[in-house]
């Protein structure tokens, strides 16, 4: 039981920063119904660019979001404005190929200007641990959970309170009807695009001081990105939310009951299993 | 004038089959290799991807399939690849129809995440499963046997020279394949399929069906393709052989070439392998130096040598945006659309010189 329960906190925990990579996706895949397959490359950026402030700066990983969030908002903006606004009324193919083209050269970039060796960063805290009610939870695990919670929050609050946000969301419902109403659909897909990379960057933030640090670590999260949002439902972000902490507890009850080589297959399968049997998700409109 | 083509394609298989008389470089010969590699990989994809329209980003699965029986009936039960071949092959078919089955009631991005899926479980499988795959360290072979056929010895497999005409026959036998295909009924049903899948389906043709008869084909031959590199380069892990990249660059043969058209897989094939040929082989760094535009002593010259060779897949993500970006047909369509435009431009300059 106590494992169970280990597992199943922790799982929660992991799950909400794969929450943050989620909601980019979807967020992205919302307003545009372009679906990014370089997400986890802007991870993999927002985690290199956490680790040279650390080293350098001497920033914390979790204070360097004040920076990582700003920048990689405007390196999400430059995309959009470079390559993915051309290929808005292409085929989804299209979109689809230029997105991994698009991942293809970061990672490479990365691993020419960084080599491929494996960065660590360790921090004073990273295999620090906290009681929780008898169950003991890695530290930094717990300080990015908190982070991810108060973005979420902050998150959902724009996109339902503020004016912006409503023109948002007004855009992911039905880009010509928002159009017609006034709304500048092109910004919004400029400051989706920004958020969106600049959730990625931020969980690549968040899991530097708990994962290896290498230009070829954004493929998994990528994939995993993807189960996500398919399991919550494309385009919703409470379905990303959930699918998150989902993806996150299978991922960890796998690894303490069957084997950690394995966990991703479990995964793997419960995706296909849902594209199956709900492909809009728990929480999607069926758009198929 | 119609002859013209035939003519030429006959002199071009003429001049690959004469080629090897001629050049003895095995470098040269490995080139070409990869070349015909790339070819049946390309034209392989087409069949499901280019005239079926289903973007399979998860082909790794079957070229896997092809490569690890292959091998491991050859190193763990002494079938000869020649015959082992042939069970690799049938097993792909048979585990795509399985996988297709399924998810072919997927569309779109969904199909295509779903193919992803697909692939990263049988690399996941492959990796975990340590006493049949081998695990992480992969198979390595020893020598290939001799091919004996009634008493005489044709090959050794020492040289490169058997594995030029196996891959120059089976590059040829994927192209037949794909024309097959287009001036079939079959190829009809395929495009029919993508063009519109519910007007397809209103006019009485099976989706699934036909979508499984393209996964089919295409299985088969990049199973085939996957043999043919696992018996040459001689080793294999789940590293080189079932990730998402070896299944992007399926793609990217097609998309660069021209999808959905017999000469692109070759074009992609003609403008990808070389290429990352000539970075591997300081080819590019050098011709940078060579024109000064960089001094090779200087630190970008140093850099651009040490790493420059590493750069293929960074090139390739390039070419891949420029391709979608200004020609979405590809190389391919690009030159038809622009030798069209000028034949036009040339046809109204002498409607209007005929007026006047």
């Amino acid at each position: 039981m106590q494992v169970f329960l280990q597992s199943v906190v922790s799982g929660v925990l992991v799950g909400g920063v794969y929450a943050l990579i989620g909601i980019g996706l979807t967020l992205i895949f919302g307003v545009m119904r372009v679906i990014n397959f370089a997400h986890g490359e802007l991870l993999m950026v927002g985690m290199y660019l956490t680790y040279y402030v650390f080293t350098l700066l001497g920033i914390d990983p979790f204070v360097s979001i004040v920076i990582v969030i700003p920048v990689m908002f405007l390196f999400g903006v430059l995309l959009q404005r470079v390559l993915i606004q051309r290929v808005l009324d292409a085929l989804p193919q299209n979109q689809i190929l230029l997105t991994i083209g698009l991942g293809l050269i970061l990672s490479n970039t990365v691993m020419l200007v960084f080599t491929s060796d494996y960065k660590i960063l360790s921090t004073s805290y990273s295999s620090g641990s906290v009681m929780l009610g008898g169950i003991s939870v890695s530290q930094p695990l717990f300080v990015s959970f908190f982070i991810t919670a108060v973005i979420t929050g902050a998150l959902y609050l724009f996109l339902l309170e503020t004016d912006v946000g409503q023109a948002i969301r007004a855009t992911a419902q039905d880009r010509e009807a928002a159009q017609l109403m006034g709304v500048n659909v092109r910004r919004m897909g400029l400051l989706a695009f920004g958020l969106g990379s600049a959730l990625a960057g931020t969980a690549g933030a968040l899991v530097s001081p708990t994962y290896y640090i290498f230009p070829q670590v954004g493929s998994a999260f990528t994939l995993k990105a993807f189960v996500i949002v398919v399991l919550g439902g494309m385009g919703s972000i409470i379905g990303a939310t959930l699918g998150g902490i989902i993806i996150g507890t299978v991922e960890s009850l796998a690894a303490s009951y069957v084997s950690s080589g394995l966990k991703e297959l479990f995964v793997y399968v419960l995706f296909l299993f849902v594209l199956l049997v709900k492909p809009s998700g728990l929480l999607g409109k069926s758009r198929m | 004038m119609r002859s013209l083509p035939v003519l030429l394609l006959a002199a071009v298989a003429i001049g690959l089959f004469a080629f090897p008389a001629f050049v003895e470089s095995p470098y040269a010969l490995h080139v070409m290799i990869l070349l015909f590699l790339a070819v049946v990989q390309g034209e392989a994809w087409n069949v499901l991807g280019g005239y079926t329209g289903q973007y399979s980003v998860g082909h790794a699965a079957w070229f896997g399939v092809g490569a690890y029986t292959t091998m491991m009936l050859m190193q763990y039960e002494h079938v000869a690849p020649w015959w082992g071949v042939w069970p690799a092959l049938a097993l792909a078919v048979v585990a795509a129809l399985v996988v297709g089955s399924i998810t072919f009631r997927l569309r779109g991005p969904y199909f295509v995440l779903a193919s992803i899926a697909v692939a990263e479980i049988f690399r996941l499988v492959a990796l975990n499963w340590k006493d049949v795959t081998n695990g992480a360290e992969g198979i390595l072979t020893s020598d290939l046997p001799p091919l004996v056929v009634g008493g005489h010895t044709i090959t050794d497999f020492v040289s490169k020279v058997p594995f030029y005409y196996a891959g120059l026959v089976l590059a040829f036998i994927t192209i037949a394949v794909n024309w097959g295909v287009q001036h079939s009924k079959l190829g009809y049903y395929f495009q029919a399929i993508r063009e519109d899948q519910d007007a397809a389906h209103s006019l009485g043709i099976p989706l699934t069906f036909y979508k499984n008869v393209a996964l089919a084909i295409s299985a088969f031959f990049t199973a085939w393709s996957g043999a043919f590199y696992a018996l040459y380069v001689g080793f294999i892990d789940p590293g080189t052989v079932l990730t998402t990249e070896v299944s992007v660059q399926f793609v990217l043969i097609c998309i660069i070439g021209g999808i959905g058209t017999i000469g692109g897989p070759v074009v992609g094939a003609l403008v990808l392998v070389p290429l990352s040929e000539a970075l591997r082989a300081n080819l590019l760094s050098d011709l940078v130096f060579k024109l000064r535009l960089v001094d090779e002593s200087s630190r970008t010259g140093l850099f651009l040598k040490d790493n420059l060779a590493h750069a293929h897949a960074l090139i390739y993500g390039i070419l891949v945006v420029i391709v979608i970006l200004f020609m979405p047909e590809g190389v391919l369509g690009w030159v038809r659309g622009g030798l069209a435009r000028r034949r036009r431009g040339a046809a109204g300059g002498a409607a209007e010189g005929a007026a006047s």
